[in-house]
């Protein structure tokens, strides 16, 4: 049940701060040791929707013994509702690259990469003058560090790690198998770091404040804040930097239209939550004790009455049978069937009990598609069903 | 092939493009992406696609591979002005089915778009409408570019008048729809 949290909100991504030079100068004079422990002890967890423990993933790959190592900001923020990236990249740019380089000083890397979503080209000009103007400074305090922007050609499944490796290497998009994981063998087999934008601005706040003061936001397993894209059927909608922990009713109550029927949390990869589960719901990181968690990339998509959820998950599954790369066949041929199926239960084609069907199917997709594409398309798919199982049919 | 090949395509420009990214890893996205920026009709074309395939030594197969996988690149002549409407699910509830719809009814689009096909251009050539699955910019859907501009909350009535400047060839690039 809903505790008695409330609605709080933080100022630390985007607050207006020219010290980076200061930030990235005192970070690089630390041993790599003390920045990774500041880290872990801060319990940042990975901003784009996985949640894994960022400390550890810098440890791990500062362990690798190899002499070319790197570095990569996750900038392909291709999950529909999601905007938070973009915005981090025009407002704040130099803490995204003060965090790349110390994330360069820490696991022993001299080369970083931005991979930029191709949709995003009218950040290029201006990120690229940013990187000059930090690639100045770095040789001026005799720090050897190069930061590349790599554009990407338009494929949501780039987002996902080892697709991203394989697209910077000119080759199609698709998911690696895993292990061995990016930690050891990354772009071009190199152990790679590979962080999402809003991770990497966190770490600046971390290394810069302290871990203490992002570990006394949010609560237990998840700590410290979060940017949210809010968008739909809201007044407000924009960027939000909240603590993690919130529940659902007080944030609908803050955004909704009084009128909110549910909220997709996550984007099309994430849950439908609808009306009754509000006030039992949390945003954050499984592990909480009370309730249910849900972690989420950022992206809070609200849905008033006048929305028909059937053309919600219509939406979902066109995205995901276009987006599917084609590799592995729970995927690829799940996503259709999928799609070809709720129109049959519509269209009085095929009877209701056919929807049973399909959340088995969508169940297997669950434990046997490859990446995390196939793997989220039952998230929706079986949330969507399971609470508007009337709007799927008639 | 080569010498046919070479008789189809502009050789020298794919040539320097080829030459000023050699090595680098990753070369042949950015390679196909600076060729297909070459040519007139801003596509892929097969003769250009060969010739990268016999210069790189990567087999043909595998280009056209990367070509249809990322949906930046074009396999089809390009209209003069590309209009591309945002699909994902913020831009949908808030009506930009309706916006592809508006556009569909441009000659010679609608049988494109009954057959499924996400891109798709005008008769005259000189409009190629497309969809793209979020732009990222949700909070001010329905959002519509136009040959790389931006334009947030489109309306029906909005999308008529910018199809007329870019009908009547008077296109101001400071318009803002709103």
């Amino acid at each position: 049940m809903s505790t008695s949290y409330q609605l709080k909100r933080a100022d630390f991504i985007f607050k207006n701060e020219n010290d980076w030079e200061d930030v990235l100068r005192k970070s690089i004079s630390r041993p790599p040791n003390e920045l990774i422990n500041e880290l872990i002890s801060s319990e940042l967890k990975g901003r784009g929707g996985a949640g894994f423990p960022t400390g550890l993933k810098w440890k791990v790959t500062s362990e690798e013994v190899n002499d070319v190592k790197y570095v990569i900001c996750n900038a392909d923020e291709g999950e529909p509702g999601t905007f938070k990236d973009r915005e981090i990249l025009s407002r704040v740019p130099f803490k995204v690259l003060t965090a790349i380089a110390i994330c360069g000083h820490v696991i022993g890397a001299r080369t970083g990469f931005i991979y930029l979503r191709g949709e995003y080209f009218f950040l290029q000009n201006e990120l690229n003058k940013a990187i000059n103007e930090f690639e100045y400074y770095c040789k001026e305090i005799k720090f050897d560090f190069k930061i590349k922007i790599f554009m990407g050609s338009g494929a949501y499944i780039c987002g996902e790690e080892t697709a991203l490796f394989e697209s910077m290497e000119g080759k199609r998009g698709e998911p690696r198998n895993k292990p061995p994981y990016p930690s050891s063998f990354g772009y071009m087999g190199k152990p790679t770091v590979i962080n999402n934008v809003e991770t990497l601005a966190h770490t600046y706040t971390i290394f810069k404040y302290g871990s203490k003061r992002f570990y006394d936001l949010g609560v237990q397993y998840s700590r410290g804040s979060k940017l949210f894209s809010v968008s739909g059927d809201t007044p407000k909608p924009g960027i939000y930097e909240l603590e993690l922990g919130m529940s659902l009713a007080d944030f609908v109550e803050e955004f909704g239209d009084d009128d909110t029927k549910a909220v997709q949390v996550g984007g099309a990869s994430g849950f439908l939550v609808p009306r009754k589960r509000f006030a039992e719901t949390n945003i954050g990181f499984q592990g909480k004790l009370v309730g249910i968690s849900l972690p989420t990339g950022g992206s809070m998509m609200l849905f008033n009455s006048s929305r028909s959820m059937f053309n919600v998950l219509d939406n979902y599954l066109n995205f995901f049978a276009e987006e599917s790369c084609g590799q592995c066949t729970p995927c690829r041929v799940g996503c259709q069937q999928l799609l070809k199926g709720i129109k049959a239960v519509k269209r009085g084609e095929k009877n209701a009990q056919y929807l049973d069907k399909m959340l088995k199917l969508a169940e297997t997709m669950q434990f046997t598609a490859k990446c995390g594409l196939g793997q989220s398309v039952g998230n929706s798919f079986s949330s969507i069903v399971e609470n508007f199982r009337e709007e799927m049919i008639y | 092939m080569n010498v046919n090949l070479e008789n189809q395509v502009d050789t020298k420009i794919i040539d320097e493009i080829m030459s000023k990214h050699k090595g680098k890893p990753g070369e042949l996205l950015t390679v196909m992406e600076e060729v297909q920026e070459a040519n007139d009709y801003k596509y892929l074309d097969e003769a250009s696609m060969g010739y990268i395939s016999s210069k790189s030594k990567v087999p043909l197969s595998q280009i056209y591979s990367v070509a249809t996988f990322y949906s930046f690149f074009n396999l089809k002549p390009q209209g003069k002005h590309t209009i591309i409407v945002c699909r994902g699910t913020a831009c949908h509830t808030k009506g930009s089915k309706i916006l592809l719809d508006d556009l569909t009814t441009l000659p010679g689009c609608k049988d494109a778009f009954d057959a499924g096909e996400t891109s798709f251009t005008t008769d005259d050539k000189l409009i190629t409408i497309k969809t793209v699955a979020c732009f990222g910019q949700c909070a001010l859907a329905p959002v519509v570019a136009v040959d790389g501009v931006i334009y947030s909350n489109v309306t029906s009535e909005q999308i008529k008048k910018l199809l007329e400047n870019l009908q009547e060839e008077n296109k101001d690039e400071n318009i803002r729809l709103s």
